[in-house]
């Protein structure tokens, strides 16, 4: 079932272009400093500013840094934390949403209400007003980041839920006094799964530019962090003399978003049933 | 007489990643001025195709050959400016669900007077009169009112009438029916059809009937035509093809035409009673702060079923029937008692829920598309004392293969599926099964074989089925008794014999009536 | 609409002002702030923090310092600012209303090329304008906005020295001079939301040109005109209300960026500062304001849906 997923997800155009970006990406995390050509902490005076050539090939901050080193280590700094602070939030959603969805009723109407009403505070200003009280740092942003995803991921686990929970065969199941658990784990999960991860793929793309985004106001990755959002906010005071420093960070973001973007597309087409036969 | 259409060995393929998939096969059809062709299919014959093909709205991928003429005009070559003035103006087109085919947010009256604009020159003031004689023409009561009214606010019947009205003001040639009366109630489908048999003898059109139901062609149109798997097999006067069918695969169709007076029960249930339902009432919400208590979906309905028996309920939908099976089964909260064997139900425990199970209409979403047919199967036997062993037994009894065991849901047609679905149900051994409308989702063939195969399996197991349809042909062929449903309450029970008995109620006369039995 | 719904509606904003502000004042308490050593500075002595501790009600228990607080801010009371030491409350407000003035323009921007974005791309399906219009949106949701301002001020003021890169100049002091400055901040914040909403558009316009009305409109003879404008469009952009309503939220937060990468004394702003700061007021009352716009703006969306689409149930 898995590999036919698999086979199906790299049918799609965006799926195989996502999952090509995002292996390249999976590669810079886990060699990235040891494939990186320089030491990204290396200070170098006299190469301070150095456009792109054949000695650094993007080019040196305003360090004398080597901003291709720095970019292939801060990858490590960037991509798996949005990762982690995603899935936690997927996770808390989607316990909350299960729940909401097998408890029905009036405690369903609550939760949901309270989720909406969480949902009226924009997800950057959660995600700031919770860093500014845990504290500034990566892991603090990254668990900020996973709050503000858990309100939205309730809302899709529900909806799913509530759209499989009114199948026939799930009725069937009841019907013929099957035990609740047996119900949620084997007939409802294995179908609620699918469009969930569907959902968590995009939404890695939207944890890479917040976590970026609080870096870059200076509430994330703390320097000398190689972390890419950190990496735009400080070479933003050099733009007019090296601009090479801002665009390579403020692209591999934008990369890595478009991977999870368009992998999290072709899921959706390779798990559609229309596709199949 | 030149013919008003003229299709010749017209050929359509359409291109699918995995090579050409044929639809029609040197379709050879005419139809002269005033006529009426039935066209015949089970889904996937390529009928709704050739409609397509007629009204060149084809998909792109489509590849044809052969020849499309409205008289004389050849329709594969009409320029875009050219079928403007066709379509709606010479070929008027009634779909099969009028909610689906009106636009929800434009109001009725616009969707007639927007057409008599376009097609008679007329401005606004006059198309509106005129739009108001059309819906007169159709039998609609106050055509003012509802030309202000937006589709949600009609009937299925008022919007299918709108739709008809539309088509005949523009006194077309030929007039295309996809299916007009299979989304409608039975007494409204029928009205619709009186409706147009008049309609037809004051205008004298053409027209193209397309159906899967053959006792309802043959009694619409002048000359059928059956097309399988994009093939003409057998072209005729309908009491002919009815009566001495002469393609194999014609006869499979007319002997799958439920016929009522064709009983394909003989014997007699015991007097023993099963199954006792008592003041049954299903309400599906309360009364909250800011909404209304919706209407109850039944009322207080009592009925009994014996061991063995085929129990019949009909009506239309929102009749309640469902929700009476939903009830029975512990899906629905519900007011009432119920008696199994003499025992009263106070809560749904193991022992009856084994012994009453249930099959849904629609196969593809009764089964869990994540679950091996092995899988689906061993549930049930596992959970009331089996063994998964038994699986191979559980599949040949609804004659499927022992090796389906290792296939997905998705690998079997809709027939196949509703098989595994009886299947299960009888995995547990039941003494009353459900059957929701089972064999509306499937085709007249398939629907056969279905009943058939429940019939054997209530003679090898003695087995009793709530059997709940809309289709009144159906059920008399089966059932013992029958109860008759409208707005959440039981009209009648009768024996199936008398139902069509002078006394019955008015309703179960009305339903009788506009479910006649097919010539033949 | 019925009053019954309207009511519904009511009780529902108040509802999400009084979970936004349980979660704005449970956040807040959390800082690590004392409130009476920021009032007073570090080197005060400990009998007026103790004073100035009892005066403010820190040595009430939470919940009575919640009511209190909850109390005042309905009154449109927020407190005093502890870096300015000016009321809260008028200050956010002014900042809001320049918010408010870059949120409009970027909405009407949106919409004006987003929706006929959406319908282009939808007409021309799997053509080569579809796919380009396709990857252009996949872009456009992939760049965080301080990406985009970053690009946009070294293409557009950097390089091409068209408009200025940062600065705030109100309207009624000098209108065209403001109105520059508003340009790049304006295409930032609509960035996402144009490639966001194309797509809405675009997939729902797909759908609703394979319906059965839009086949039926086509078989009764109109002309292709009638059926994209009056029979096409308005089942098409319906739904699209409700998704714009909801991407308020991505533009508040998308304007918290593009104000402090430009230099805009607006909302989002002030709130930086605020956090930057530690002024437990002046969160607040930003936090609250921001989530009461977004709840108003939904409501609106709400309303203008059920006034427009007729088979509203009024749940």
């Amino acid at each position: 079932m898995s590999d036919n997923l698999l086979r199906r997800l790299w049918r799609t155009k965006q799926g195989r272009i996502g999952a090509i970006v995002l292996g390249l990406a999976a590669l810079l995390c886990l060699f990235g400093p040891n494939l990186a050509p320089q030491n990204p902490e290396a200070i170098d005076f006299l190469g301070r500013f150095r456009p792109p050539g054949a000695q650094n090939w993007l080019g040196a901050d305003q360090l004398g840094r080597d901003v291709l080193s720095r970019l292939m280590t801060g990858a490590r700094s960037t991509i798996p934390l949005a990762l982690l602070a995603t899935l936690l939030g997927t996770l808390a959603g989607a316990v909350i949403g299960t729940l909401s969805a097998y408890l029905g009723g009036r405690w369903d109407e609550a939760i949901m209400r309270s989720i909406d009403a969480v949902m009226a505070v924009p997800g950057l200003l959660l995600a700031l007003l919770l860093v500014s009280s845990l504290g500034k740092g990566s892991l603090n942003a990254a668990l900020a980041i996973a709050i503000a995803f858990t309100p939205g991921m309730a809302r899709v686990t529900r909806s799913v839920a509530l759209s499989v929970r009114a199948q026939d065969y799930v009725k069937a199941a009841i019907a013929r006094g099957e035990r609740g658990s047996f119900i949620v784990l084997r007939e409802m999960l294995p179908n609620v799964i699918g469009p969930v991860v569907v959902e968590t793929t995009i939404r890695v793309a939207f944890a890479v530019m917040l976590f970026a985004t609080l870096s870059f106001l200076g509430l994330g990755a703390q320097p000398p962090a190689s972390e890419w959002g950190l990496m735009v906010a400080e070479a933003r005071r050099f733009v007019h003399q090296a601009p090479w420093i801002i665009l390579a960070p403020a692209i591999a973001i934008g990369i890595t978003a478009i991977g999870f973007n368009l992998l999290g597309d072709g899921l959706r087409d390779a798990l559609n049933p229309r596709d199949e036969r | 007489m030149s013919a008003v259409l003229t299709v010749e060995n017209y050929t359509l393929d359409y291109r699918t990643g995995w090579g050409l998939r044929r639809a029609l096969d040197a379709v050879s059809l005419s139809i002269a001025p005033g006529e009426v062709l039935g066209l015949v299919g089970e889904s996937g014959s390529g009928k709704s195709s050739l409609a397509w093909a007629i009204t060149r709205s084809l998909p792109t991928n489509a590849m044809e050959a052969g020849a499309l003429r409205l008289g004389a005009e050849d329709l594969r070559t009409a320029s875009p400016q050219q079928l403007g003035a066709i379509r709606g103006r010479r070929i008027g087109m009634v779909f099969q669900d009028p909610s689906t085919s009106l636009n929800p947010t434009i109001r009725l009256g616009e969707q007639v007077i927007e057409v008599l604009m376009r097609h008679r020159g007329l401005d606004r003031t006059a198309a509106s009169a005129a739009a108001e004689a059309a819906l007169a023409d159709v039998e609609l009561r106050d055509p003012a009112a509802l030309m202000r009214r937006f589709p949600h606010e009609a009937s299925g019947g008022e919007k299918q009438r709108v739709v008809i009205a539309t088509v005949f003001a523009c006194d077309p040639e030929l007039i295309l029916f996809d299916e007009p009366t299979t989304a409608l109630d039975v007494i409204t489908g029928a009205r619709i059809l009186d409706l147009f048999g008049r309609l037809r003898a004051r205008t004298g059109v053409a027209a193209l009937y397309i159906s899967h139901d053959l006792g309802l062609v043959s009694r619409v149109a002048d000359r059928v035509a059956v097309l399988e798997r994009g093939v003409v097999v057998e072209q005729g006067v309908p009491a002919d093809v009815f009566r001495t069918p002469a393609h194999s695969y014609t006869r499979v169709l007319v002997a799958a035409v439920p016929r009522p007076g064709h009983r394909l029960v003989e014997d007699t249930p015991p007097a023993t009673t099963l199954l006792t339902a008592t003041s049954i009432s299903v309400r599906y919400a309360r009364k909250r702060l800011f909404r209304p208590a919706p209407p109850a979906a039944t009322h207080a309905v009592d009925f009994d079923i014996r061991r063995g028996e085929i129990f019949g309920i009909v009506g239309e939908s929102g009749s309640g029937k469902s929700s009476l099976a939903r009830a029975l089964t512990g899906l629905a909260p519900f007011t009432g008692a119920i008696d199994l064997d003499g025992r009263r139900i106070a809560a749904m425990d193991r022992p009856y829920r084994r012994a009453v199970q249930i099959v849904f209409q629609h196969p593809d979403a009764s089964l869990n598309p994540r679950m091996r047919i092995a899988d689906i199967l061993s549930r049930p036997l596992r959970l009331y004392g089996g063994d998964s062993a038994e699986v191979p037994r559980v599949l040949e009894e609804v004659r499927l293969p022992a090796s389906y065991a290792s296939k997905f849901p998705h690998q079997l047609s809709g027939g196949e599926k509703q098989r595994v679905a009886i299947a299960r149900a009888f995995a547990a051994k039941p003494a009353l099964v459900i059957c929701d409308e089972i064999t509306a989702a499937l085709d007249v063939s398939v629907q056969a074989q279905v009943i058939e195969l429940l019939l054997a399996l209530r003679r090898a197991h003695g087995t009793a089925y709530l059997f709940i349809t809309h289709d009144l042909n159906l059920v008399r062929q089966i059932a013992h008794r029958i109860a008759v449903m409208q707005e959440g309450v039981i009209v009648e029970t009768r024996d199936a014999a008398d139902l069509a008995s002078p006394d019955a109620h008015p309703y179960t006369a009305a339903l009788l009536a506009a479910s006649p039995a097919p010539i033949g | 609409m019925p009053a019954r719904w309207l009511i519904r509606r009511l009780l529902l904003v108040s509802y999400t002002v009084l979970v936004v502000s349980l979660l704005v004042f449970g956040i807040t308490q959390v800082l690590p702030a004392d409130a009476a050593v920021a009032l007073l500075g570090e080197n005060a002595t400990p009998e007026a923090l103790a004073a100035i501790r009892l005066r403010l009600g820190l040595n009430d228990p939470a919940w009575l310092q919640y009511l209190h607080w909850l109390g005042a801010a309905l009154g449109g009371d927020f407190g005093t600012s502890m870096r300015t030491g000016q009321s809260v409350a008028p200050m956010m407000l002014v900042a809001l209303s320049r918010s408010l003035l870059l949120a409009g323009f970027a909405l009407v921007l949106m919409l004006c090329i987003a929706v006929p974005l959406g319908i282009w791309a939808a007409l021309r399906q799997g053509k080569a304008a579809d796919m380009v219009s396709g990857m252009i949106s996949y872009v456009g949701v992939s760049l965080p906005e301080f990406v985009t301002a970053t690009l946009l001020v070294i293409c557009f003021a950097d390089r091409l020295q068209w408009l200025p890169a940062t600065g705030y100049i109100p309207p009624g002091e000098d209108f065209a001079g403001s109105m520059i400055r508003l340009v790049l901040p304006v295409v930032t914040v609509s960035l996402m939301m144009i490639a966001h909403v194309a797509r809405m558009v675009r997939s729902e316009m797909i759908d609703v040109l394979h319906t059965d009305y839009i086949r039926a409109a086509r078989l009764k003879g109109l002309s292709g005109q009638r059926v994209l404008l009056r029979h096409a469009l308005p089942n098409a952009l319906l739904p699209v209300i409700t998704i714009v309503a909801l991407d308020v939220g991505y533009l508040l937060g998308g304007i918290i960026v593009v104000e402090e990468i430009f230099a805009i004394p607006g909302i989002g702003r002030q709130l930086i500062i605020a956090i930057n700061t530690r002024d437990l007021p002046a969160i607040q009352a930003g936090a609250m304001i921001m989530a009461l716009t977004y709840a108003v703006a939904n409501t609106i969306a709400d309303m203008a849906y059920a006034a427009l689409d007729r088979r509203i149930r009024y749940e």
